[in-house]
């Protein structure tokens, strides 16, 4: 694996993460499926995900004790693991989206003088 | 930092129930997928192509679990577990291999770390004073005596005036042997005590465990009735009771205050530790202000033992001329005009309690070191020898890509496993033998010597041991990389080519042997020293004989002519029990006291200046002895008559070597009838000699005989004696009968002890002993190491040579010659080995010849068994892979891979 490649994947992971903690967030605990219905619905099918990653993204969040998961019934009666945001993973939620948006206005401000 | 601690605990946290989340990640993935192919069919999919679309949608599965996976572990660890499980899988496959080398590391670890332990607490860990290093005892030198007594304990004059001057010191404290008989309360016991200056514990800086210490008012005579008790008096005879303190009890006939109850820590001088002329007992159970009366006073008596404390070590020469110059001044208001060289001595506390154990301890920790070096080159040896026979896996590993690092660490593993079986077992060893040593070692190393192994000095045994074998274990895999694998492997493949590693093998066993030799040698000669010692004339018969030590005390025996009534009677009821051969009694028996008891300067018949010879003349110890003791010790009259039961002028006997250095021109039957007179007895009448006796040695004959006086013990009687008996049978099954005799008499009177002869002697060899064992020990175990080491290299050589041996064989070879091979080349490193371990242990023992005993550092007996026995066990190494070798078919060896 090259640098390049890390790096990038490294955004993308990032990306991620955000985007599940921002759906527990919201919509509280969920299993890994409706994380991925949720994300397709809000991005109206833009994002392409291999809804795999999802379950390495939910992994990674763990080890940094952002969710916790725990077993679980789903609507449709079966068993299903629920992941739900923690304290630390909320908070972890509002720096990184206020970095998000700095860096979104950034390149906003970019754009706009380029533009002219 | 912190983020990468908080990561890497969440993994170890993930670590242990990795294949259960990865279990569950499976069943998510698949729920996943199940539902997304649902989604699919219900918008009008075909199921074939329904669940292809949701495998494009999830992605790569195997990847995501990959990713999971890793997420959960370290990967270092897994290599670890991974080489871990290899290497008990080679130990297991080789269990002999593994049980060797943890067992090698596991003796010299244990050994050395017990003999570092003990030597640690016995020389060098603090003692259990308040600023321990600043506490000396003061011996007195008096140069004219020198050659004779090399110094003395001080006179309880002597302490006083020096308390009361000007010095450098900080403090003083004295201590004068005493003995206490308690009645009451229970049997009659007869204890250790000591007389102690009213400060004697606040001088320690140790405090008492219950009550208080002495008051300086408890000094003045009438008030010094008060005694503080040991801890272990205070259990043993009052069961802990707390309302000890504060009761009157007992001792000598007299009432005490017991007025506390000293700690169980606390450290005494015992027996002759802090001087040769101050017996302590071996325990000492009571404590009682010196209390000097009037007579005291007035009496000399050099028998006072002093501390003092000086706070800068600095000003040690000015404080032993200022204690030196009031000495003098002292002697020179007795003795006007004195001219001698009064000097002071200043023995730091430590010297007290393990100056004389030094020696000996340092032998037995070089000795242990030996141990510990022949271990670590028979660990080389072994490993040499595996990693040889394993170049073929190496080369076979490396063929199919194994990285150096994976070679080495897979070794590295191995090793430290060893390591760390070697080193618990080591750990195990060094706790047996640390507590042996501190229950059952010879008394002055068993009172400091602590029950607990030093940490820091196991890990410092594991760590020498263990980087051998990490050594040992690391360098060849690292060389086995630098060498194509492509030859590696075609060498294993055959004979391996390992002319180096069998040269260095046989330089390793050259160097076991040696060091065995050395403590074999070692070994061989205290042993021989100890026979001598056992089985030397000391003058009296050891075996046979039984002794009690007795101590009249009381009103009831205040008058001379009570305690002479005493002891006659007891002797003639104890010879008339049936098995008693003769019976007698003496003031200090010479087995154990080489210098205790009364020593008196003597002069001759001739002399009137006694203050002028005083320094002049001898020295002599004098003894009182019964009629019939000469009998029951079995000490020989030389010339002249013995004593009878009434001597009605006064009389002696004296001892071969008095005989000889007082009257060194006259032959033992002219000294006989000769006069003397002894200091403190000048104006009184002359002695006459009535015999001449034989020399008694103490019994570790670790000193020559003392000049002695015997007097009859009605012309000089002293409370305690010693009661000798000598028996027709077993000594030791008249003990109880003489215990009846004694209180058949008086029912009051304890016995303090009832032994035999050979107990004593065994008592006063007990260092010796202890040295010749635990040097045999280890010898033994080098002896084995060594063998071992012999028989690896030549089962090895066989091994790698049996194509060879095959092929001589069919071509005519007698099986006498293949073990001829064999042998010559597995003596060769033995003889060698062998020789030089001679050397080095000769050149050892000439600087060890204080503790040998009429044995010469080249002693042909001992280094001859020592040869006999490294030979026998050498050949017996090379005998058993070389009977193997000639038993072998030739055709089978051919065609031997």
């Amino acid at each position: 694996m090259t640098k390049g490649t890390a790096s990038k994947t490294d955004v993308l992971q990032g990306t991620l993460d955000l985007m599940i903690l921002q759906t527990l967030d919201t919509l509280g605990p969920l299993h890994g499926y409706g994380i991925a219905r949720r994300i397709e619905q809000i991005s109206d099918a833009v994002l392409k995900l291999n809804e795999g990653t999802v379950y390495a993204s939910l992994m990674r969040l763990q080890h940094r004790r952002w969710i916790s998961a725990s077993w679980g019934l789903s609507d449709n009666n079966r068993k299903a693991k629920f992941y739900a945001i923690t304290r630390t993973g909320r908070r972890q939620l509002t720096t990184e989206t206020e970095n998000w948006d700095r860096i979104a206005g950034v390149i906003a401000r970019l754009r706009s003088a380029e533009r002219s | 930092m912190w983020d990468a601690i908080v990561r890497a605990l969440s993994r170890a946290r993930f670590i242990l129930s990795r294949g259960r989340l990865s279990d569950e990640a499976s069943e998510e993935l698949r729920e996943h997928l199940e539902l997304l192919t649902d989604r699919y069919i219900a918008a009008g999919m075909s199921a074939g192509d329904a669940r292809s679309a949701a495998r494009r949608q999830l992605g790569n599965v195997s990847l995501v679990h990959e990713d999971i996976y890793q997420m959960n572990s370290i990967h270092w660890l897994d290599v670890l577990m991974l080489d871990a499980r290899y290497a008990f899988r080679v130990f297991a496959k080789n269990p002999g291999f593994a049980a060797v080398i943890a067992l090698t590391l596991a003796l010299g670890i244990g050994a050395n770390t017990a003999m570092l332990s003990v030597a640690y607490s016995v020389l060098f860990k603090p003692l259990p004073y308040a600023a321990p290093d600043e506490i000396y005892s003061a011996e007195v030198v008096i140069p004219e005596r020198r050659a004779q007594i090399p110094s003395l304990p001080a006179t309880v004059q002597t302490y006083l005036q020096w308390r009361k001057s000007p010095t450098v010191f900080s403090a003083m404290a004295a201590l004068t042997p005493w003995e206490a008989s308690i009645t009451g309360d229970g049997d009659p016991e007869r204890l250790g005590g000591a007389y102690v200056s009213a400060n004697f514990f606040s001088f320690l800086g140790v405090p008492l465990e219950r009550g208080r210490a002495f008051t300086s008012d408890e000094e003045q005579p009438g008030k010094d009735q008060v005694v503080v008790i040991s801890d272990a008096l205070w259990r043993q005879r009052y069961g802990a009771d707390p309302a000890v303190v504060g009761r009157s009890i007992v001792i000598n006939g007299t009432n005490h205050l017991v007025v506390g109850v000293a700690p169980p820590s606390l450290l005494a001088p015992t027996r002759t530790q802090l001087h040769a002329l101050l017996p302590f007992a071996p325990r000492i159970d009571v404590w009682k202000p010196i209390a000097p009366t009037p007579r005291t006073l007035n009496s000399e008596s050099w028998d006072y033992g002093v501390f003092v404390r000086l706070p800068a070590a600095t000003a040690l020469d000015q404080g032993r001329q200022q204690l030196a110059a009031i000495l003098t001044e002292m002697a020179r208001v007795q003795v006007p005009g004195l001219k001698s060289n009064i000097a002071i001595n200043l023995i730091p506390i430590r010297e007290v309690y393990a100056g004389k154990t030094r020696l000996g301890l340092l032998l037995i920790l070089a000795a242990s070191a030996l141990l510990l070096l022949t271990a670590c080159v028979s660990i080389a040896n072994v490993f040499l020898a595996r990693v040889v026979s394993r170049g073929n896996e190496f080369a076979t590993r490396i063929a199919l890509g194994a990285g150096r690092g994976r070679i080495v660490s897979q070794a590295l593993t191995e090793s430290v496993l060893l390591a760390i079986f070697g080193g618990t077992i080591g750990a195990v060893v060094a706790k047996w033998a640390t507590t042996a040593i501190a229950l059952y070692g010879p008394s002055d190393v068993r009172v400091l010597a602590d029950t607990t192994i030093n940490m820091p000095l196991l890990l410092f045994s594991i760590a020498v041991s263990g980087a051998t074998g990490i050594l040992c274990g690391i360098v060849p895999a690292w060389h086995a990389h630098r060498r194509q694998p492509a030859t590696g492997l075609k060498e294993a493949g055959r004979t391996v080519s390992s002319g180096e590693a069998g040269r260095i093998r046989s330089i390793l066993v050259g160097v076991e042997i040696a060091l065995a030799t050395v403590l074999l040698a070692s070994a061989g000669l205290l042993l021989h020293s100890f026979v001598r010692v056992m089985n030397s004339d000391r003058g009296y018969d050891v075996e046979r004989v039984l002794t009690a030590d007795l101590s009249l005390f009381g009103t009831r025996y205040e008058r001379g002519e009570a305690r002479a009534t005493f002891y006659t009677t007891l002797l003639d009821n104890v010879r008339s029990q049936p098995g008693v051969l003769a019976a007698g009694a003496i003031s200090n028996l010479p087995a154990l006291s080489a210098s205790e008891g009364a020593s008196r300067a003597i002069f001759y018949a001739t002399d009137t200046d006694f203050q002028r010879l005083i320094l002049a003349r001898p020295v002599a110890m004098i003894r009182g002895v019964t009629e019939g003791y000469f009998a029951a010790s079995g000490n020989v009259l030389r010339a002249g008559r013995l004593l009878k039961a009434e001597e009605p002028v006064p009389t002696a006997l004296i001892s071969e070597s008095l005989a000889r250095r007082f009257w060194p021109d006259k032959p033992l039957t002219a000294v006989v009838g000769q006069q003397l007179r002894q200091n403190a007895d000048i104006r009184g009448p002359l002695l006459t000699i009535a015999g001449v006796v034989a020399d008694a040695y103490p019994g570790g004959l670790d000193r020559q005989p003392p000049p002695t006086i015997y007097r009859p013990y009605t012309q000089w009687a002293s409370g305690p004696m010693t009661i000798v008996v000598r028996t027709a049978q077993e000594p030791a099954a008249l003990a109880s009968a003489l215990r009846a005799e004694v209180w058949k008499l008086d029912p009051n009177l304890p016995i303090a002890a009832v032994r035999t002869m050979r107990e004593i002697v065994s008592l006063t060899v007990a260092e010796r002993r202890f040295q010749m064992m635990l040097t045999l020990l280890f010898a033994a175990v080098a002896l084995l190491l060594g063998g071992l080491g012999v028989y690896g290299v030549v089962s090895y050589s066989i091994a790698h040579r049996t194509r060879d041996i095959g092929l001589r064989m069919a071509l005519g070879a007698l099986k006498a010659d293949v073990m001829r091979w064999v042998f010559a080349a597995g003596m060769r490193p033995v003889f060698i080995g062998l020789a030089i371990g001679l050397v080095s242990a000769i050149a050892i023992a000439s600087t060890l010849r204080r503790v040998l005993f009429e044995v010469t550092p080249a002693d042909p007996i001992s280094l001859g068994v020592v040869v006999l026995v490294l030979l026998a066990t050498s050949a017996l190494a090379c005998y058993l892979p070389a009977r193997r070798a000639a038993a072998m078919d030739p055709i089978v060896a051919l065609r031997h891979e």
